[in-house]
């Protein structure tokens, strides 16, 4: 038996580790209070004191003080700041006072909203007044639902239930919406791109039913560190905001440590695979009995880590302590996995972005990331994972070969210093504003002149009506139609439509394991391709395509699979256009077209090919807002070979700056290059947004295009590489000074 | 306006369908043309000359505070007949639907308002409307069959003043599925349309649910118009089906000829006739032989046990035993049925006929089913606990483990793995009892 190794030991061997790039410290920080507000029910001031709260922190009583008298507040509360505070003591409150009072409380997600309601209700009982609180959502039983209708003072559930369920049924609502006094949404920052522009919608739903029913709520949001939590407050919610960012928490010690592994490759720089450094890293601390998360950028990659950190520990601590954890996952397993991680049952965890949510998993001491998390908002939100307010924690940040990642871990002033990203939305995407006006017609006539969000919509009506789906009489539009508008939008993703995932591995027992959307399962789920859930390996037998369909069966083979996608893409409209030194960027719509055609097989030890195959899928389309940069004339000594490759090598860096600074995933940005853009015959670089009609993400970037371009040229500059590498430009190809020439090229701009 | 449909058709990729859509453009256009939507004050001039259309059909047009809207009434003297039943029947029959709720008072004839609603779409969500109001209810010796139709939404609040002005007066709903759609349906209406939302409470007479009760297996469909064909003796000629009510007003919505609506007007008549022969019908099955109308004997054993547990449900034990013997003689009385009737007896302590239900469902499933395999197992129970019969109750369960393992239409699942556990179980239990017995 070794003995085992405490973290402050662990962190003191890992300060000689000569990995480590940078090693910042967090100091502890002390608590600022302020005292309870006369006016609390002394009831809920003696639950609070039963659980050791005889103070207010700063932010939380300036929550109080404002919501109280009826002010739209957005707390920005970093993890474990008890942020709950912040709404549930007013709502609390307010019911205390007047038994008829309502609130309605807003989470991203189902397993939020459960968590939410075992503490709201633990406070309750401690409280001793009859308050009910429940959630509401696909799982509610007939039985309650009746229940939580009536008699629910605090309803707790989704934008998905509030869309689908709730807004299109609201006259069994009726003593919610008459009596609303709070509207409470939670972890505000999840509510951007796609997800949130429709979510923006839901909420003008939303209001215009209070409206109806005579109410007007207060809303009260709280949100992680971002740049412009009270903008997008008050363009998801239409009304005006009051910022409280005083946090008073106290916090313990923490060790932010950037790792960036060796290099292996000197003329490439080509660095040791970050997965494999996680691996190794994690299992020091699991073996010592240290509880910690591993983040992973993709679902492959959670499952990849997982299977080889649980080969590495299995003699030491058994497989079953360490999960994987990730969308895809059936409900009743994450619930799972989340008490076990509570109860310390479960010593390790390999998740994507999935628990960067406030989803509860108790307090871990050690977390690492793989490669940088994308947005310097949602590294915070995993950095959050490890350490409360007491005790040490470390955070370690293993960089990959990927540009940013490099440009971050060797520029760290850019990472601390910087202001996180701000989050962007835009409700008045034509699909999505429309969608919602057809939901809207659904749930209440529309008056021409009735205002929905800041936009005109009396055109929209008018189209709805001559597509016989609104019937107009007068000055009012009614809805005319057999169709239940809501159940035909999904708030999630792109396409409604989920290709299920069907396990087939006996035949006695077909069951039906998760699901994908229709752009991932392109290159996910296509026959033959390798499935992994929970560390265990599928193969795809059959993609159905026609019924959305994959049928799967469980088997052990040694290597993983990616698929490639090809992109083509022609311009249908130009808005707005610039000259821009040697060239011009312009914005517009395009027409972008994918399919997916070969796969490759890769070893999981090695990372090699070792095989691959074609895909036969259909063509998919898609329609959306592009901003593209055209190079009007170029060197014509650099020949059309050479300057293929430095236009393929910018779009690289680009696609990669790109959604730092507009704050969105990797995969809502797509950049392509052509070399002879169909529209032109001039070499042109195009970034697009991957929604139909764009969510403003390619907007953002031609206003901005100024700080990309010098971002661009400043990651090629600053990479260590000799001349191009998978970090900047892509390989180095012999003898054509990529480097310098790309830079110069973006200089001509 | 066409550049926004250009945009959405860009957008959801539907350049193909671009045809299609343009000629829906043209023929609104059209009906735009012709028939300008009115003002107000127009519309009003168009209401009091309703078209020869309408009046051919019989409807009316009807004002109040709250506009207009129309309506149509048909008056059905006491000695109509629809299918087998006279309507002046619900005279004497009407007293046993008082079961229904255990009321003390008697139940009157004028008490019950009928309801059967066609609207424009599915479900009871906020966008579904009854485009017609369909009513009945008594006046004297006459069933009045009233139907409030609106020509458009904004009608709808007219409609909604005359009903609640309706309503008030009745103590009982009667429908067919009415407990979960048409009444929660107008309840969102009048919600919708300001009105207090405990306007009327009335006390539900649902017919879906005694129907559900015992015809679930015997009849292929439960939807009214299946029920009253075989049941209630009507055949209807030329009936637009229920569903395609929507589609023929949304036809009419868009070029404001309100010929298709004739058929639904007939459709929603006769459903009314049949709801008003279904109250009948449940009246006399709970009256009995007292309102002095002999109901004919269902011909099915399933149908006669189904309505004998309907009956004791209601009350009626003593005319559910009839039922119960009738079927029991049956020489084609199927397992399952027989099972059911069994496992009510087994309830009410009856064990000599349970015992009897039982061997007759194992005899009469001896190859497939898990009718006979329950049977045996009830029956092994009862030799086991009852009569300590323990060799009986071993031939029992070991016949009934054989034809579990050689079911050929068996499930393969865990519930029927824990089936067979348990049957082995049993099986085990009593092998260690009769070797028990035979060491004392």
């Amino acid at each position: 038996m070794f003995k085992k190794k405490t973290l402050p030991e662990l962190i003191d061997e890992l300060r000689s580790n000569e990995n480590i790039v940078n090693w910042y410290e967090m100091q502890p920080q002390e608590a600022k209070t302020t005292p309870f507000d006369d006016s609390v029910d002394p009831r809920i001031r003696a639950a609070l004191q039963k659980r050791g709260i005889s103070d207010l922190y700063t932010h939380q009583g300036t929550a109080f003080r404002l919501a109280s008298k009826g002010e739209n507040i957005v707390a920005v509360t970093p993890t474990a700041s008890g942020k709950t505070m912040c709404y549930n003591l007013p709502v609390l409150q307010a019911i205390a006072k007047d038994d008829t009072s309502r609130a309605l409380y807003l989470f991203p997600t189902k397993a939020l909203a459960q968590d939410q309601k075992s503490e709201l209700n633990e406070i309750i009982n401690e409280m001793g007044i009859d308050i009910k609180s429940y959630t509401y959502d696909g799982d509610t039983s007939p039985a309650i639902r009746q229940i939580v209708r009536k008699a629910g003072h605090i309803v707790i559930t989704n934008p998905d239930m509030l869309h689908s369920a709730i807004l299109p049924h609201h006259t069994k609502w009726v003593s919610l919406f008459e009596n609303l006094r709070y509207i409470v949404i939670d972890e505000l920052h999840t509510y951007r791109g796609v997800f949130g522009s429709h979510v923006a919608n839901v909420i003008r739903r939303l209001k215009r039913i209070c409206k109806f029913y005579g109410s007007n709520p207060t809303f009260i949001c709280t949100s992680a560190t971002i740049a412009n939590p009270k903008e997008l407050a008050e363009q998801l919610t239409g009304s005006p905001m009051r910022l409280i960012d005083d946090n008073g928490a106290p916090r313990g010690r923490k060790h932010f440590v950037f790792y960036n592994p060796p290099i292996v490759n000197v003329p490439l720089n080509i660095r040791k695979s970050a997965t494999v450094e996680v691996n190794h890293l994690a299992r020091e601390f699991l073996k010592n009995k240290i509880q910690t998360i591993v983040f992973a950028r993709s679902r492959v990659r959670v499952e990849i880590i997982l299977s080889h950190i649980q080969e590495l520990v299995k003699n030491e601590i058994g497989t079953k302590s360490i999960r994987g954890y990730r969308g895809g996952y059936l409900p009743k397993q994450r619930r799972e996995i989340e008490k076990g991680l509570r109860d310390g049952e479960i010593l390790g965890v390999v998740s994507t972005n999935a628990l960067e949510l406030g989803v509860d998993i108790g307090q871990l001491q050690v977390c690492v990331m793989t490669g940088y998390p994308g947005s310097i908002a949602s590294t915070w939100q995993q950095a959050g994972r490890a350490g409360r307010r007491h005790g040490e924690a470390l955070i370690l940040m293993v960089a990959s070969s990927t540009p940013i990642d490099q440009y971050i871990v060797q520029n760290p002033e850019y990472f601390f210093d910087r202001t996180p990203e701000s989050a962007r939305i835009n409700p008045e995407n034509l699909i999505i504003l429309v969608d919602h006006i057809r939901c809207a017609a659904y749930e209440l006539p529309f008056k021409n002149t009735e205002e929905f969000g800041p936009v005109e919509v009396s055109e929209i009506l008018e189209y709805l009506q001559e597509e016989r789906v609104l019937h107009r009489n007068g000055d009012t539009f009614y809805w005319a139609n057999q169709a239940f508008p809501a159940s035909e939008i999904s708030l999630r993703s792109a396409s409604q439509e989920n290709v299920v995932i069907v396990d087939q591995s006996n035949v006695a027992d077909v069951r039906i394991i998760g699901e994908m959307d229709r752009f991932s399962a392109m290159t996910l789920l296509h026959d033959e391709a390798i499935y992994l859930h929970e560390g265990v390996q599928f193969q795809v037998e059959k993609l159905d395509w026609d019924h959305k369909k994959a049928y799967v069966r469980e088997v052990d083979v040694e290597y993983y699979t990616d698929a490639n996608l090809a992109v083509n893409l022609k311009v249908l409209e130009i808005d707005k256009s610039r000259i821009s030194g040697h060239g011009a960027v312009y914005q517009g719509d395009v027409a972008v077209t994918m399919i997916p055609t070969i796969f490759k097989k890769i070893k999981l030890t090695t990372f090699e090919n070792i095989g691959s195959g074609p895909i036969h899928l259909p063509e998919q389309e898609l329609h959306t807002r592009a901003t593209w940069l055209e190079l009007k004339d170029t060197d014509p000594e650099l020949g059309t070979k050479i300057l293929e490759q430095l236009l393929l090598g910018i779009a690289n860096v680009i696609q990669h700056i790109v959604p730092i600074m507009v704050m969105c995933d990797r995969s809502d940005v797509h950049v392509t290059s052509q070399i002879k853009a169909a529209h032109t015959g001039l070499p042109t670089i195009f970034i697009y947004d991957h929604y139909p009609g764009g969510i403003g993400l390619a907007d953002d970037v031609y206003k901005r295009f100024d700080e990309v371009k010098q971002a661009a040229a400043n990651l090629i500059k600053k990479c260590s590489c000799k001349d191009g590498c998978p970090s900047c430009i892509g390989n180095e190809i012999e003898g054509i000074n990529g480097k310098q020439k790309s830079i110069q090229l973006l200089s001509y701009l | 306006m066409s550049s926004l449909r250009d945009r959405m058709n860009r957008l959801r990729g539907n350049n193909a369908s671009a045809a299609p859509a343009v000629e829906t453009v043209e023929t609104v256009e059209d009906v735009v043309a012709a028939e300008p939507t009115p003002s107000p004050a127009a519309a009003q001039d168009h209401l009091e000359t309703l078209t020869e259309e309408w009046s051919s059909m019989g409807v009316k047009l009807l004002h109040n505070e709250a506009g207009s809207f129309l309506i149509r009434r048909q008056i059905y003297p006491a000695a109509h007949k629809h299918g087998i039943h006279g309507l002046d029947e619900l005279s004497s029959s009407v007293a046993g639907l008082a079961a229904f709720h255990q009321e003390a008072s008697p139940l009157e004839a004028e008490q019950l308002l009928y309801l059967d609603l066609e609207t424009t779409g599915l479900g009871v969500g906020t966008g579904n409307i009854p485009f017609m109001v369909g009513l009945a209810y008594w006046s004297g010796t006459e069933l009045i069959v009233e139907q409030a139709v609106i020509r458009h939404p904004a009608e709808e609040r007219a409609m909604l003043f005359y009903l609640s002005g309706k309503l008030a007066g009745y103590r009982y709903l009667v429908s067919y599925n009415g407990k979960t759609f048409d009444w929660p349906v107008m309840q969102t209406r009048f919600i919708m349309n300001g009105y207090n939302r405990s306007l009327w409470q009335p006390l539900h007479l649902d017919f879906l649910h005694p129907s559900r009760s015992i015809w679930k297996n015997t009849l292929t469909s439960l939807r009214l118009s299946h029920v009253e064909e075989e049941r209630l003796g009507i055949e209807r000629v030329d009936d637009v089906p229920g569903s395609l009510a929507p589609q023929l007003y949304f036809q009419f919505l868009a070029d404001g000829n309100p010929e298709p609506l004739r058929g639904v007007f007939e459709h929603n008549e006769i459903d009314m006739l049949s709801l008003v022969c279904l109250s009948i019908r449940f009246g006399h099955l709970l009256n009995g032989a007292e309102g002095g109308y002999q109901l004919p004997m269902p011909q099915e054993p399933e149908e006669l046990i189904r309505t004998g547990l309907w009956l004791e449900k209601m009350g009626h034990t003593e005319r559910a035993e009839r039922m119960f013997e009738l079927a029991v003689q049956s020489e084609r009385a199927a397992a399952a049925p027989l099972s059911m009737l069994a496992a009510r007896d087994k309830k009410a302590g009856n064990w000599e006929r349970a015992v009897l239900l039982w061997q007759k469902t194992v005899i009469q499933s001896v190859h497939y089913g898990s009718a006979g395999i329950n049977a045996s197992v009830e029956l092994a129970m009862y030799y086991e606990h009852k009569l300590k019969d323990y060799d009986s109750a071993l031939s029992y369960v070991t016949e009934a483990l054989e034809q579990a393992l050689s079911d050929p239409l068996g499930r393969r699942d865990a519930k029927r793995r824990a089936e067979l556990d348990s049957l082995r179980k049993r099986k085990e239990r009593l092998l260690r009892k009769t070797g028990r017995k035979l060491a004392e």
